[in-house]
């Protein structure tokens, strides 16, 4: 297998993987969206009662939403995941009780009115463990309102739930072969392109000038029954793109990803041998 | 009520482009290039945004 890189940045990565299959694309599509571990806040603490600012000006700890609405919330913020320095709760040292090995701790206390933001959750410690988009909003509050949150984020993968699930839009397609045999009718199908992937040179000769932008439609091929252009789609190529919510950055999803893969195999065959 | 943090669909982070896409749409700039520009690519993450109705501050004295 053969990897050509398109576009690698901190959340987003398009590239080709070549003389593979079906099969092994699909590995990598569910490794990416199901067994790569990121940190999610799993478990949150309400204080409840009334608090008075430096004026004397008292709050009553209530909101608009539920409780169980601001805990999910919470729960989908993206949280920034160092994957060296975390190890599952129940696998930790601690033994499930919660360390610095396998939690961050976030506070989150803020009266109102005002809108309260991912920016508003001050993590114990470390200040680069802020969560990783600073303006989504959480809640808003009314005047004398107010919030006294403890959240607490563990290390999970997306089987057991969707918000350890860092990739979003994980997706191939088979590598498009576009082969052009006559340029008669060159700007009708360019034209009949939905995404562009055709030019018409000055002289009249039909190119192609972006084939990883096809999408196999065939509209170009229904002009004229294929008289002018062939559109097939490679069977052992990809074009494999995907997108991360920032807790982790592409290059290390894929990196991990491939480990995921590599030692469930391993373990596979181990097993197979045992029989 | 108020924008969900991600994409019902793909789970993509939405909840911080709504402000910024409020604002600006209320300036008049259209809503396909304002979606464009903040990095909505797909259509269930552009719904989100477009089909939001922000109820929130109607419920707040409920509170
Ligand atoms: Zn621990
Ligand atoms: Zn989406």
């Amino acid at each position: 297998m053969e990897i050509e890189t398109i576009e690698m940045g901190e959340k987003k990565a398009r590239f080709v993987i070549r003389d593979t299959s079906p099969a092994m694309a699909n590995a990598l599509r569910r490794a990416l969206v199901n067994k790569v571990p990121k940190m999610a806040i799993d478990t949150v603490e309400f204080h409840l009662g009334s608090m008075r600012d430096e004026e004397g000006k008292e709050y009553e700890s209530k909101t608009p939403l539920f409780d169980e609405i601001i805990a999910h919330r919470l729960g989908l913020l993206p949280v920034p995941t160092d994957l060296s320095l975390y190890t599952y709760k129940d696998k930790c040292v601690c033994g499930g009780e919660g360390c610095p090995n396998c939690t961050i701790i976030y506070s989150l206390v803020k009266s109102g009115p005002c809108t309260v933001l991912s920016s508003d959750m001050v993590p114990l410690g470390d200040p680069n463990l802020a969560i990783c988009d600073p303006d989504i909003p959480i809640l808003e509050l009314g005047d004398g309102q107010s919030v006294m949150i403890y959240a607490h984020a563990v290390l999970g993968t997306a089987e057991n739930h969707a918000k350890w699930q860092a990739a979003s839009g994980v997706g191939y397609k088979y590598m498009p072969v576009i082969t052009v045999k006559s340029s008669k009718r060159a700007q009708e199908i360019a034209d009949s392109c939905p995404r562009g992937v055709f030019t018409v040179s000055a002289s009249g000769d039909l190119g192609v000038e972006k084939p990883l932008d096809c999408m196999l439609c065939d509209s170009c091929v229904e002009v004229d029954g294929g008289e002018s252009v062939e559109v097939v789609g490679d069977e052992t190529s990809f074009v494999f793109s995907f997108e991360t919510d920032g807790s982790l950055s592409a290059e290390t999803m894929i990196l991990k990803a491939c480990e995921v893969i590599s030692e469930g195999a391993k373990a596979f065959s181990e097993s197979v041998d045992a029989l | 009520m108020i924008i969900p943090v991600r994409c019902f669909t793909c789970g993509k982070v939405v909840g911080s482009a709504y402000p910024e896409y409020a604002r600006r749409v209320s300036m008049g700039e259209s809503p396909e290039k304002v979606l464009d520009e903040i990095g909505l690519e797909r259509y269930c993450c552009r719904r989100m945004i477009i089909s939001h109705a922000d109820l929130i501050k109607e419920v707040l004295p409920l509170g």
